[in-house]
């Protein structure tokens, strides 16, 4: 057992850790230690720099804009970006639809799309959940119907995040009326700026505006915008989401807010005294310190082990159930922290070099819900012990 | 990164498996907590043959290397079974404290340890104290060539079967202090020294120590030297307990995933509710934070005077002690009335959970050990 980088992975962390030092924007720096989520230009913007070293695309082949990078160079880019901190990669180009294109896409396809996902130069968003199909996804009634070289598209999808960003999204469609459940499901990149597409706000309980619906009403798609056979879009889906798992603890994220609130709590008096020497508190960041290290090391563990891997075959649910249960105390925990005067609301537009501790844990609460709530988590868990 | 047991590992893993399986099963397990000795000897012999005692000590003193990583592989075996031998007290500790000291009494007791010949209770906990390395208020005096000790130690697991005692003690300051103490070898029937024999709440055979003016043979009296031994000491000890709650953990847990598909009610597997299948879920998650821990306190227990090492410790007892016990206590309510009965063996992993969580550091050591390890301006992290 040995759990230390190699001298080459030690250096590619410095790296990375200098050009971020080098090349991350300040103003970008600044908003996301105080609690804001990425503006899109912040991601625009950055994403545009990392793919300089092709680490807008970690994973992907350098042919398409990647940088081919193993999976420890991969945690080691995630977790530097996230504990800068820095936009990640967009995760719907990046992460999710561009491994798809990379195994079920034509050779068009990918000439057409991947260089430009990774550059940014289109924005995609996922076109998954719909009304009646959230945990029970394979239930979704969205319709696309075969007119010549087109589909016709009709139906709605819900929850779809920064869709008013967005220039595309990737969808989940039913391509045979007569199928149930996960047959006839098809795969579809559809343009938003087509007739028939309609984008509206869900203000979330953060009071900002992340979440979308989106109304299709018989809206043309041509047929070479299907990605993988008719049919064949639910093993789409699960690849897609079989992909998703080296992302998914977000230790980084973790990690800097935790030093956030060491931080805070160095520098805030109340009651005529820091918090830092409330024994209490400083109990409560000890454990959590070492909790996020079990978070650390499993993630760990789990990308790199193939025999911890074949042991517990729904790792990605464990990593996420921690994940997301840690994020959501940390959040909680830094709420407590900012006191009584981060509980005003601020605008939207108006938030520069002001503190976004509330609306940050209010938005984590959407972390055990999305991608799989965490009951979904636990059944899959349960399902491979009990069956 | 290599998460994987080599070779050597797994074969160990596997015949430690057979030999626990086969010949410490529940009904054993009673019938030795119920002797009088409180422990198998003969189970013992047969670990020592498989080479468990020669693991932790150096191939220079006859040992199989001295690698806390293989010890590992013992310890969760060990806490699979709830098997309740003296490898972790009696052999492991002792020796990283001897190969730190050096001198005379490594090269005579070392030897011994590694062949199974000897068994050294490690004598550290104080009644007063919390089990951290620094606590120690038991003094030793001068006295014409040699030194005499007085003092109180707290319950020693399988201190009545040692051949020697090895005592930490003070030489000078306060009883807190890092610097000034010492570590001396007592012989069990000095005169001065009284034995109170008890059982822990797991069954474990202990005593404790009254020293008046007991006559004790110096293994060092240098406080920097004594102050690294004593450190080699608990680290290995707390990697050890970290592997031994794994191993514990993963007996509550496999019960609990058989029982809950086995038992009946209502028509159906209890297991079939998804109450009960999300609790049991939640234990595997607890099981998983603890396995990596236990994987890196072994790797970090062998790198001694290194700080991040350290605080790993620390984090490692921190995270497998919470999830044992949760893992525990979810165990015994998911089996209902019969987790609660002392013939059933999940309650037992309790038990010894209980036990183990105060060895080698109470809680707030831990708690302080981290905090002190953090900055608190993150950028000093970088």
């Amino acid at each position: 057992m040995n759990l230390d980088l190699t001298p080459e992975q030690a250096a590619f962390r410095d790296e990375v850790r200098a050009f971020i030092r080098e090349r991350l924007p300040q103003d970008i720096r600044d908003r996301l230690r105080l609690g804001h989520l990425p503006r899109k230009q912040d991601t625009l913007r950055w994403q545009r720099i990392l793919a300089e070293r092709g680490w807008a695309a970690p994973h992907w082949p350098r042919a398409y804009g990647g940088a081919e990078l193993g999976q420890v160079e991969r945690i080691i880019l995630l977790d530097e970006l996230q504990r800068a901190p820095a936009p990640v990669p967009q995760v719907f180009n990046i992460n999710m639809l561009g491994p798809v294109l990379l195994q079920f896409g034509t050779d068009a396809q990918k000439a057409r799309f991947l260089p430009r996902l990774a550059s940014l130069d289109l924005w995609f968003c996922q076109g998954f959940s719909e009304p009646g199909a959230g945990s029970d996804l394979a239930s979704l009634r969205t319709a696309a119907l075969r007119d010549g070289d087109h589909y016709v598209v009709n139906g709605q999808k819900i929850w779809t995040s920064t869709a008013h960003h967005a220039d595309w999204m990737f969808a989940l469609v039913r391509t045979d009326a007569q199928s149930q459940r996960h047959r006839g499901i098809s795969f579809l990149l559809i343009e938003l700026r087509s007739p028939g597409v309609t984008v509206r706000p869900i203000r979330s309980i953060d009071g900002a505006h992340h979440l979308n619906e989106v109304f299709l009403q018989d809206v043309r798609v041509p047929v070479d915008n299907r990605v993988g056979e008719e049919g064949q879009g639910w093993e789409c889906a699960r690849f897609l989401l079989a992909n998703e798992r080296s992302g998914i603890a977000n230790v980084g994220a973790c990690r800097e807010r935790l030093g956030y609130a060491r931080e805070l709590a160095a520098r805030t008096r109340r009651g005529g005294r820091l918090l830092s020497d409330d024994p209490q508190l400083r109990h409560e960041l000890a454990v959590l310190d070492a909790e996020l290290r079990a978070l650390e090391v499993t993630n760990q563990r789990f990308l790199l082990s193939p025999s911890a891997q074949a042991a517990m075959p729904a790792f990605a649910s464990v990593l996420k159930l921690r994940g997301t249960a840690l994020q959501q105390q940390l959040h909680g925990l830094l709420v407590r922290l900012g006191g009584a005067a981060v509980r005003e609301h601020v605008d939207d537009e108006d938030l520069d070099g002001v503190p976004h501790l509330v609306e940050r844990y209010l938005f984590a609460r959407a972390g055990s819900i999305y991608g799989g709530t965490s009951e979904i988590q636990r059944d899959l868990v349960a399902r491979t012990l009990l069956g | 990164m290599d998460f994987e047991l080599n070779d050597e590992q797994r074969a160990l893993h596997d015949s430690l498996t057979r030999l626990l399986s086969d010949r410490h099963d529940a009904e054993t397990r009673r019938r030795i907590a119920a002797s009088a000795a409180g422990w198998s000897e003969p189970l013992w012999r047969q670990l020592v043959d498989l080479g468990l005692a020669a693991l932790p000590v150096a191939a220079a003193h006859g040992g199989l290397g001295g690698r806390t990583e293989d010890l590992m592989v013992g310890m969760q075996a060990i806490g699979r079974s709830l098997a309740a031998v003296p490898l972790l007290g009696s052999v492991a500790m002792p020796a990283a404290a001897l190969q730190s000291a050096g001198g005379d009494a490594a090269g005579r007791w070392l030897p011994a340890l590694a062949a199974g010949e000897a068994l050294l209770a490690w004598v550290h906990d104080e009644p007063d104290g919390d089990g951290r390395g620094d606590w120690v208020a038991l003094r030793a005096h001068p006295d014409g060539q040699g030194w005499r000790l007085d003092g109180r130690k707290a319950a020693v697991p399988h201190g009545g079967s040692a051949q020697r005692l090895l005592v930490s003690a003070r030489v000078r300051g306060d009883d807190g202090d890092a610097d000034g103490r010492a570590l001396f070898l007592v012989a069990p029937d000095a005169t001065g020294l009284q034995r109170r024999g008890l059982r822990l709440i797991d069954g474990t055979p202990a005593c404790e120590l009254t020293l008046q003016g007991v006559a004790a043979a110096p293994v060092t009296v240098d406080g920097a030297v004594a102050d690294q031994a004593i450190g080699a000491a608990l680290a290995v000890g707390m990697a050890g307990c970290c592997a031994e709650l794994l191993g514990a953990m993963e007996l509550a847990m496999a019960l609990t995933v058989d029982y809950v598909q086995t038992r009946r009610q209502f028509g159906r597997a209890i297991g079939d509710n998804q109450a009960l299948r999300h609790a049991v879920a939640d234990m595997q998650v607890s099981l998983e934070m603890a396995r990596s821990m236990a994987v890196l306190a072994a790797v970090q227990a062998d790198r001694p005077g290194d700080p991040t090492a350290r605080a790993d410790l620390h984090r490692a007892r921190l995270v497998v002690d919470r999830h044992a016990r949760l893992l525990a206590e979810a165990a015994i309510q998911l089996h209902g009335g019969i987790g609660m009965t002392e013939e059933y063996a999940v309650g037992h992993v309790l038990r010894r959970v209980l036990v183990l969580e105060t060895a080698c550091g109470e809680a707030g050591v831990h708690v302080a050990a981290v905090d002190r390890s953090v900055p608190w301006n993150f950028a000093l992290i970088e």
